[in-house]
């Protein structure tokens, strides 16, 4: 049922440049982490003609560690502080798991990603559904990641930072049950690096919507016929509201 | 009338066990010995890497520690097929002797004088009779009369002060001691002075295995590597250090044990007619001089020894199915086929059925199963194990220094080897093995020096490291002779994880309780006959087990 | 809490009073006590405060308790480098009942230990060597027919401390290793309302031991602990920091295999499974046997033994091995590697899907809806 073969599409500012700048530096960051992590679990056998007083470079790849383990860190506070004061779109709510449009609209995107139905399109102005509860699941891998890691590094460190986290190492038995976790942990970043970057290349294929550039310019291009909410833009509700009178727990 | 005497805790010794023994007339009619502590550490075993066994295995026993870590890398490899270097031979050589030095050394004054030497009554003697008697039995320094005077001064205040700490309650006085006042002053002396020598005789093991107890071994070879110009490696100084404690080693085994057994056995050569035990002798050999396949070059021979025969020397082979088998039917455990046969180790099972009495409990059911030692048998006979089996075997075999060193101590002492079978014989055997092997350390380190400079500076073999160069399933046995005798584990491996893992440790096979058909085992074969003068003070009962060195968290594991 | 009740004690000479009865100077009396205070890593201040307390102290009463064991912390502790401590320790603090070395046997032996917990109540230390086993109301140790449970409840009862020695008490160790057979348990599980000090280690090097009676001795109150019990002063660095190799680490400067050149160079074990980086004890700092060497001088990696559960951490040979819940086999690189596989194939496959399904969907032109898609179309909810 085709309406009509032209329309056009509106511009909506997505993310703000803090969001930006938080996923480049901590993509980033991840990249360093893990390949230092990595290294770190499996040095490499370099041939060298060799004294230990002439090189350092293990010791360098750990320094690298730390050194960006702190960016990561302060990268990640800036982004929890952005979603209390961001736009709609970087609000800490969306990401939690509480609402049943939420649970609804993952059902959808399923609907569309994985069975690949058509004709249904989910229109998310910010992340969809699945995008947000999967990104919270790996802001609690950061922060397991980041307690787990401190909390080894605090027994090399007389630094207060670190030793905030020393009480951790107990918890999971013995620092050797904790690196086992860190070293885990890591997996779960590469896997998920691989299925995120695909469903972003995926988004911007199939819906054309401009994901891709979104989170280096910050704008999306949608539908001119669907508002800043990701609502028919006409009043009318895929969720059976009017634009105007907003469901109680939907973020705006 | 026959009253039942309880010895537990049997002190003096390593672990947990308990003598339960009839007296008649003054004499031991019947005897049962228990072990009554269990960890299971062959079904701790199971599923794991067969590299890493041998660190498990070696918490068995921190008295007679590398002996199981020995044994256990040994039975990996001949899983395997591994062939380990002529050092990494040498280096467990030296370690296995400096074991021996450092253990019976421990037993004889720590675990066993006691029994022997009355320390109160050494308050009463002359110090300058004790100096007199010192000098006349060895050139050791430590022996003039103000030596013997000082130390007697400080004995009396620790008796005086009334808390007499380990030497409290014990049976001082009793008429079984029998030592004149100046020999047990020397007595006390050693006891102190073979406290500080232990410590430094076990260094070898520091060197070689990074601590003592508890060194490290590795399947292959042995971790430490050899670099004589190297600051972080066995070097020339760490190597030299190793020459000069076993230099040390031996002077205080010539100068201190041998002379004290001499003085201390004279005086109770009534202790050569009991405590015989069962007859039989075994011992695995050991002390490799041509790689561990060549057995007929072990410097302690292999073989068993059958009813005080000396005139015969019958094989024996661990791999052999129908040879070594431990049955369960006095202890607490119970075999899938029922309790009634034997297992060979291969096949063993450690299956926990306890069903002795709840926790307290005044007496043990001796009818049924009483301990937690299994009982192995070699052919269906009871075996002794440990020095007097090796010197045995190794005298029946003719071998030449054995020997020697046999008879040379029994003409100090104008007596026929008969009295060896017996307690006093075993004591007396640990420290003429002692003798030996301070010896045969010094040959071991010369040949070690040796390879080395000859450019060999090889300890540890790779060929078959990598578990994916093992077949799917293995069979192993590594055998030793640990200070208390015959060890050894038998392992099989499945799918490069361990499938089975079953050792049989030289105190089981002398603390075992009886068989199915009612044969005793060492300990309760050599009570039989020992008088007791007071049964209210086993003093005699811990002669005769002590003389064993018995290690109870050995025999049960 | 950590303070001890004084053993004011029944009669008897101080410490010093005799130290010096059994000859020893005045010298090697305050020398001893500066090794001390340097070993617990006191200040000098330290040593002088030992050496008072040596001064006016009565002697302690000490139970020395033997359940599931291999008796290599007596044997241990009997190393002690230095020759006060075997002195004083041996026979002079009144081990009043220790069964590796005591002199009387059977009832004679059960007399010294009641004697000392009724006479001395409240004013003893009990130290206790190996694990409790608490399957089948307790008959995998018992000792004169009591289980080891019974006992030490008994002995706990009356003690101003415990002291935990080695593995077996503070974590189990080889026997609590997996499936724990004897259900065997860490004394502090089992022992309330007093202190526990977990001495930990496989065994424990015998000067550690030393300073912890030391410290027991001249202090009056327990040492300084860490989350898990052991005292600070020992095992408050990891052997990864205080080891001597450390350097060739920092420099990837690794042992690839047992006896290789890097082997003899005495490189870095960190590749053949040294838990250094992860094993708390001051191996690299005190060494074993009086300095002589430690696992990793001698060139094997570090087993961990002074943690509770290193037993079931993999293989010795491994750093990191096997994982929780996923089998012995599993390691944490199979199974991502594993994961890591499906999340590829999965991507490939809804690539190709996606091109053949979707294919009208996708907008050619710039500005194209595409053909068949109502925007405003509502989802089945
Ligand atoms: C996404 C984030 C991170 C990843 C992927 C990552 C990955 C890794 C990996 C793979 C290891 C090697 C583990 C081993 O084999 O022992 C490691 C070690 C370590 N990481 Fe991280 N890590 C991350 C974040 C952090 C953070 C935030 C810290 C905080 C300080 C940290 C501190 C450490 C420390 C202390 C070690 C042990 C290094 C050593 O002792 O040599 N890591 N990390
Ligand atoms: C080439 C690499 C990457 C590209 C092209 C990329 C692209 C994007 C895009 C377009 C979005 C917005 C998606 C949407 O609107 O639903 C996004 C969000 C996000 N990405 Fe990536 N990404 C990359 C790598 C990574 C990596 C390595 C990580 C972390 C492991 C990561 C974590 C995130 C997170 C947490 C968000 C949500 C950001 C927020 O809401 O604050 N990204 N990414
Ligand atoms: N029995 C025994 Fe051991 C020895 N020697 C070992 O095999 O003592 Ni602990
Ligand atoms: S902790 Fe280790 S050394 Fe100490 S008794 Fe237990 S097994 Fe032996
Ligand atoms: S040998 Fe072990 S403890 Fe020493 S630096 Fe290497 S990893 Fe660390
Ligand atoms: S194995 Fe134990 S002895 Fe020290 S070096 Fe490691 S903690
Ligand atoms: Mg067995």
């Amino acid at each position: 049922m085709p309406q009509s073969p032209l329309h056009t599409f509106r511009r909506v500012y997505v993310w703000e440049i803090p969001v930006r700048f938080f996923h480049w530096i901590n993509a980033l960051c991840i990249f360093v982490l893990a390949a230092t992590g990595m290294i770190i679990a499996h040095p490499p056998a370099f041939v060298q003609a060799s004294e230990a007083s002439f090189s350092y470079w293990f010791g360098e790849v750990r320094f690298i560690h730390f050194v960006t383990a702190y960016v990561f860190v302060f990268n990640f506070a800036v982004r929890i502080y952005w979603g209390f004061v961001g736009n709609r779109y970087a609000d800490w709510k969306n990401f939690l798991p509480l609402r049943r449009a939420q649970f609804r609209e993952v059902a959808a995107v399923m609907r569309v990603d994985v069975l690949q139905e058509r004709g249904t399109p989910v229109h998310a102005v910010g992340h969809n559904a699945v995008a947000y509860f999967t990104y919270f699941a790996m802001f609690l891998v950061f922060l397991f990641q980041v307690a787990s890691g401190f909390a080894m590094y605090s027994a090399m460190s007389t630094s207060w930072f670190p030793n905030l986290f020393a009480w951790i190492t107990p918890l999971f038995g013995d620092e050797y049950a904790l690196r086992q976790w860190h070293y885990a942990a890591t997996w779960f970043f590469l896997i998920f690096t691989v299925v995120h970057v695909y469903l972003v290349f995926y988004h911007d294929y199939v819906e054309g919507h401009g994901v891709m550039s979104s989170m280096v310019g910050g704008w999306k291009f949608l539908d001119s016929r669907v508002d800043e909410t990701g609502r028919p833009a006409d009043g009318k509700s895929w969720f059976g509201a009017t634009r105007h009178t907003p469901p109680p727990d939907h973020p705006s | 009338m026959s009253t039942r005497i309880v010895v537990d805790p049997v002190t003096r010794i390593e672990g947990h066990l308990r003598i339960e023994a009839e007296v008649k007339d003054g004499r031991i009619v019947d005897a049962w010995s228990a072990g009554t502590m269990v960890r299971g550490i062959e079904i701790i075993l199971k599923g794991r890497d067969p590299r890493d066994a041998w660190a498990f295995a070696e918490r068995v026993c921190g008295v007679c520690t590398t002996v199981h870590a020995l044994a256990s890398v040994r039975s990996v490899e001949d899983a395997l097929g591994t062939v380990i270097p002529p050092n990494a031979e040498l280096i467990r050589n030296l370690m296995f002797c400096a074991q021996y030095m450092q253990d019976h050394v421990v037993h004889f004054y720590h675990l066993h004088a006691l029994d022997w030497v009355d320390v109160v009554s050494a308050l009463k003697a002359d110090p300058a009779e004790a100096s007199r008697i010192a000098q006349s039995l060895s050139d050791w320094p430590k022996s003039s009369p103000g030596y013997f005077s000082d130390l007697q001064k400080r004995l009396t205040t620790f008796v005086e002060s009334g808390q007499l700490g380990i030497f409290a309650n014990a049976y001082w006085g009793h008429p079984a001691y029998k030592l004149p006042p100046a020999v047990n002053l020397i007595g006390v002396a050693h006891y102190l002075e073979a406290l500080e020598w232990q410590k430094e005789m076990v260094k070898v093991h520091t060197i070689f295995g990074g601590k003592n107890p508890h060194p490290n071994y590795l399947v292959g070879g042995v971790p430490c590597a050899i670099n004589i110009d190297e600051a972080n490696a066995l070097n020339a100084e760490r190597l030299a250090f190793v020459g000069r404690l076993f230099e040390q080693g031996r002077r205080f085994v010539e100068q201190v044990y041998i002379p004290d057994l001499l003085a201390v056995a004279p005086y109770y050569l009534d202790w050569t007619e009991v405590g015989g035990g069962v007859k039989n002798y075994m011992a695995y050999g050991d002390l490799p001089t041509n790689g561990f396949a060549d057995v007929a070059r072990f410097k302690f021979p292999r073989g068993v020894v059958l009813d005080r025969d000396l005139s015969k020397v019958h094989p024996v082979d661990p791999h052999d199915p129908d040879g070594i088998r431990e049955e369960v039917s006095h202890s607490w455990y119970s075999y899938r086929g029922g309790d009634g046969k034997g297992l060979h180790p291969w096949d063993g099972e450690t299956e926990f059925n306890y069903t002795g009495p709840k926790p307290p409990y005044e007496h043990l059911t001796v009818d049924g199963k009483y301990s937690w030692l299994k009982t192995p048998r070699w052919k269906g006979h009871a075996m002794e194990v440990g020095p007097l089996a090796r010197l045995l075997v190794g005298y029946a075999s003719g071998n030449g220094e054995i020997k020697e060193a046999v008879t040379e101590t029994l003409a100090a002492l104008k007596a026929p080897p008969s009295v060896l079978f017996s307690t006093l014989g075993r004591t007396a055997a640990r420290g003429i093995e002692t003798r030996l092997v301070a010896r045969w350390a010094t040959e071991f380190y010369d040949q070690l020096i040796a390879n080395i400079r000859n450019g060999d500076t090889r300890t540890f073999t790779r060929t078959s490291w990598e578990p994916s160069s093992w077949p799917s399933t293995a069979r192993g046995v590594g055998a030793t002779e640990a200070p208390r005798g015959a060890l050894a584990h038998w392992l099989v491996i499945k799918d490069r994880r361990i499938e089975n893992y079953q050792l049989v440790v030289p105190s089981t096979w002398n603390a075992s309780p009886r068989d199915a058909s009612g044969q005793r085992s060492p300990y309760e074969a050599s009570l039989i006959g020992t008088p007791v003068h007071d049964p209210k003070q086993p003093l005699e009962i811990l002669r005769t087990i002590h003389s064993f060195d018995p290690c109870l968290a050995c025999a049960v594991h | 809490m950590n303070a001890l009740p004084s053993p004011t004690q029944t009669g008897g000479s101080t410490l010093w009073e005799e130290m010096r009865a059994r000859g020893v100077s005045r010298r090697d009396f305050l020398s001893f006590c500066a090794w001390m205070g340097a070993l617990m890593g006191l200040e000098s201040s330290g040593a002088a405060q030992i050496a008072k307390a040596l001064e006016t102290k009565r002697r302690l009463p000490i139970v020395w308790l033997h359940f599931q064991e291999c008796t290599c912390c007596s044997e241990s502790f009997i190393r002690s480098s230095h020759p006060i401590v075997a002195d004083i320790l041996l026979d002079r603090v009144s081990l009043d009942y220790t069964e590796t070395l005591q002199a009387a046997a059977g009832f004679q032996a059960e007399e010294c230990m009641q004697r000392t917990m009724k006479e001395s109540y409240g004013k003893y230390l009990l130290m206790v060597e190996g694990s409790v086993p608490l399957g089948t109301d307790g008959a995998y140790c018992c000792i004169g027919g009591r289980s080891a449970h019974e006992i030490l409840k008994e002995a706990a009862a009356g003690a101003m401390a415990v002291v935990a020695w080695g593995n077996c008490a503070s974590a189990g160790c080889v026997q609590a290793a997996r499936p724990n057979p004897t259900e065997a348990t860490p004394i502090h599980k089992l022992v309330a309302g007093k202190p526990v000090i977990n001495v930990q280690g496989c065994p424990p090097i015998a000067e550690v031991m030393a300073g912890v009676v030391v410290h027991l001795l001249a202090f009056d109150r327990i040492p300084q602990l860490d989350s898990l019990g052991r005292p600070k002063a020992f095992y408050s660095r990891r052997v990864h920091d205080t080891c001597y190799r450390r350097p060739n680490y920092d420099a990837g400067l690794f042992v690839e295999s047992f006896d290789d050149d890097n082997a003899r160079k005495g490189y870095c074990l960190y590749k053949m499974g040294c838990k250094g980086p992860t094993t708390y004890n001051s191996c690299g700092v005190i060494r074993w046997n009086n300095g002589v060497s430690y696992p990793i001088q001698s060139g094997h990696g570090c087993l961990g033994c002074s943690e509770a559960g290193f037993w079931d951490a993999g293989s010795f040979y491994n750093r990191l091995a096997s994982f929780p819940g996923f089998g012995i086999e599993m390691t944490a690189d199979k199974i991502g590697l594993a994961v890591g596989a499906a999340a590829v194939a999965g991507v490939a496959v809804h690539a190709v899907m996606t091109n053949i399904r979707k294919h009208g969907d996708i907008g050619e032109h710039p500005g194209e809806a595409p053909d068949d898609v109502d925007p405003t179309n509502t989802p089945k909810p």
